[in-house]
């Protein structure tokens, strides 16, 4: 029989140095992580590990779980959060769910074991996390909800993800009514696929719809993500290359649209045009700064949510009455330049 | 006709080569059959710039398709190719930003996907790793590389950078210039040098191949590096064309897209056989059935079924097509 030579030459070298290969990567690895996980001190883990009592007069730690970590507005918020907590002589932990609820239930009841005084949570699934806020409740520890209201909760963050869509469809039907007299055509791009992309579509539509009856509605399309806005947009204007508005769900798939509209020879700054989205996304806010058709943005203001983020656990731990936050969204356009500075200097722009 | 001939697919000596085309592709007929419809419906379908737009969208597609086409005849696999999508758009990007020329941002780009394939390339190739395995932690890994080193969105890249993404030639849109080079090289590469012979034959048999004197670690390890170059050069297209690159979501399920063009294309997933205008096919169906789906304004979830439905049975005409060599 011949074997051959690829496979005999050298195998128990080649698995030996594989071994220790994979050990050597395991361990760095595992150190890395090691060294960028934030300072648990002694005291805070002896606090942590006291639970209930003693979790009110010595938070020493707040969880934060948000599941969009594939989100720039992820990224900004530990940043700004970290800080804010660090103020307060908290440290910050994070998990990293990757955008899926099996993955967060299995983070959370981890953190929920080990006592994590504070857990601030943005559930992916509201009714697959009672009963894990319960059982954070039940252990003594602080449970607050972001984005909603649970049963069982310490005090929640709330937004209206509707609201958001609700004052980008008034501003785009305002304009509607103003510059085109009340007609032309517009594509929504939209998500259906999670509770928040949801609200903010239904909150665009109804507002615009409303307010501007005679625009034809020519496309209701999912896309969230830029190349999907801009692949969606280019084939809307294939069918309708008098496609005057577009709204986004997300800044993200609305610029897509905007892009996808400059390929097709609009000029930046097209009178008849209008684009706009959600979230406050730096490129889009560059582009709303710049005086282009890119009008509007409803966006988040990422420092107070990460304020809330500190304060409301640190108000729950201290008893004070309606400790419960309420984070605005603001919508931005063109003339708003101190607002979209403020906002720009928040999310930390790249270059531009 | 011979047995040879009859197990390899070849045409009888009177057979009509279109028909023997549309014998070996089935795919053609099935995207002949799907153009008509969506134009009858739409009106639209066919006019130029719709068909350009098409042409645009799926040029990084084709791109990262032709290498990985190659890469899964010669019996391995890249799932990474998402994620270096993201990170080579985002080297481009960032290098543009910082008021570097084109040419650079792009060459930082293409450092960054070859990088990445080497580091597959030697695990799978030289280590004998399941490429299973390690592209799918690349692809993870990698991922995490680029939300850390770019954790904010990058955007306003420059006129000069625009270029790839915006300019014509010769009428053309750029990324379709490139991805019919790419195309075109793909299929002389296979066709014509004994390199392709080498990954068809390391695909059907690598033992065998290593007994014939062919270097069975060489030619996957360049392939390997050339889907990197590939992934990100594609990557810098889509920063291009945007003027922004995002590290959560850019490229985020683009293996799955490319793999699913593969495949439909008639490249068979266990190695030895595929051709470059099976990828093409597969690519320009892709391609075709999100635009003419969006055209007709279907909604969503019956856009998902739709396209689930045109996958399964383009791969099983494609599945009982005689396979190519």
């Amino acid at each position: 029989m011949i074997t051959p030579r690829y496979a005999a030459d050298s195998a128990t070298s080649r698995r030996q140095f594989l071994s220790w290969s994979a050990a050597a990567v395991a361990a760095t690895a595992l150190t890395a992580a090691g060294c960028a996980a934030p300072d648990g001190s002694s005291a805070s883990e002896k606090a942590a590990a006291d639970g209930t009592a003693s979790t009110a007069a010595r938070l020493t730690k707040i969880g934060l779980d948000y599941p969009f970590t594939q989100l720039p507005l992820y990224s900004t918020l530990v940043k700004l959060s970290t800080t804010a907590a660090k103020k307060h002589g908290i440290s910050l932990l994070t998990t990293n769910d990757a955008g899926s609820a099996d993955t967060q239930a299995t983070n959370l009841n981890t953190w929920v074991a080990r006592k994590v005084p504070a857990i601030v949570s943005f559930p992916m699934v509201f009714e697959a996390a009672e009963p894990v806020a319960k059982a954070a409740l039940d252990a003594g520890l602080i449970w607050v909800t972001y984005g909603g209201t649970l049963e069982h909760q310490s005090a929640d963050i709330q937004f209206s993800f509707r609201e958001g869509g609700t004052l980008l469809g008034e501003a785009a039907a305002q304009w509607a009514k103003e510059r085109l007299g009340g007609k032309g055509k517009v594509a929504f791009l939209t998500d259906s696929t999670i509770e928040l992309g949801r609200e903010r579509t239904k909150g665009m539509i109804d507002a615009f719809t409303k307010l501007a009856p005679g625009v034809d509605v020519v496309a209701r399309e999912q896309a969230i993500d830029p190349d999907t806005g801009l692949a969606k947009t280019k084939a809307i204007l294939a069918r309708h290359p008098d496609l005057n508005i577009v709204l986004g769900v997300t800044d993200a798939a609305a610029y897509g649209g905007y892009k996808a509209l400059q390929q097709a020879g609009r000029s930046k700054d097209h009178a008849k045009t209008f684009v706009g989205g959600q979230d406050g996304a730096a490129p889009s806010l560059l582009a709303i700064r710049q005086g282009t058709f890119y009008r509007a943005s409803a966006a988040l203001a990422p420092k107070a949510i990460a304020s809330a983020i500190v304060d409301v656990p640190r108000a729950v731990a201290a008893d004070r009455k309606n400790p419960s936050a309420q984070v605005p969204i603001t919508l931005v356009q063109r003339g708003d330049t101190k607002e979209i500075d403020t906002l720009l200097a928040q999310n930390g722009p790249g270059p531009s | 006709m011979t047995t040879v001939d009859r197990a390899l697919g070849r045409p009888r000596a009177f057979a009509p080569v279109g028909l023997t085309v549309v014998r070996r592709h089935p795919l053609i007929a099935v995207l002949a059959v799907m153009v008509l419809v969506f134009q009858l419906a739409t009106g639209s379908f066919l006019d130029a710039s719709n068909l350009s737009g098409i042409a645009t969208d799926a040029a990084t597609l084709a791109i990262v398709a032709v290498p990985l086409a190659l890469l899964v005849i010669s019996g391995y696999l890249d799932l990474s190719v998402g994620s270096t999508l993201a990170l080579g758009g985002l080297v481009a990007g960032w290098l543009a930003g910082q008021g570097q020329s084109p040419v650079v941002a792009v060459l930082g780009a293409l450092a960054a996907g070859a990088a990445v394939g080497a580091v597959n390339g030697v695990l799978c190739c030289y280590l004998g790793l399941s490429a299973f395995i390690v592209t799918l932690g690349m692809l993870t890994a990698v991922r995490g590389l680029a939300q850390q080193l770019f954790p904010l969105p990058l955007s306003g890249f420059g006129s000069g950078f625009a270029w790839l993404g915006g300019s014509r030639i010769a009428g053309v849109a750029a990324p379709v210039v490139i991805a019919g080079l790419v195309l075109v090289a793909g299929a002389l590469f296979l066709a014509l040098t004994p390199g392709g012979r080498h990954v068809f034959a390391i695909g059907v048999n690598r033992e065998a191949a290593h007994l014939s004197g062919i270097n069975i670690r060489r030619t996957p390890f360049a392939l390997f590096v050339v889907t990197g170059v590939a992934a990100a050069l594609a990557g810098a297209i889509k920063a291009s064309v945007l003027d922004s690159a995002v590290a959560g979501t850019s490229g985020a399920g683009f293996e799955l897209t490319v793999l699913t063009a593969v495949l439909l294309g008639g490249v068979a997933l266990t190695g030895g056989s595929g051709s470059v205008l099976g990828v093409l096919l597969g690519v320009l169906f892709l391609g075709s059935l999100q635009n003419g789906l969006t055209l007709l304004n279907v909604p969503t979830f019956w856009q998902q079924m739709a396209q689930g439905v045109a996958l399964v049975a383009g791969a099983a005409l494609a599945y009982f097509a005689p396979r190519t060599r």
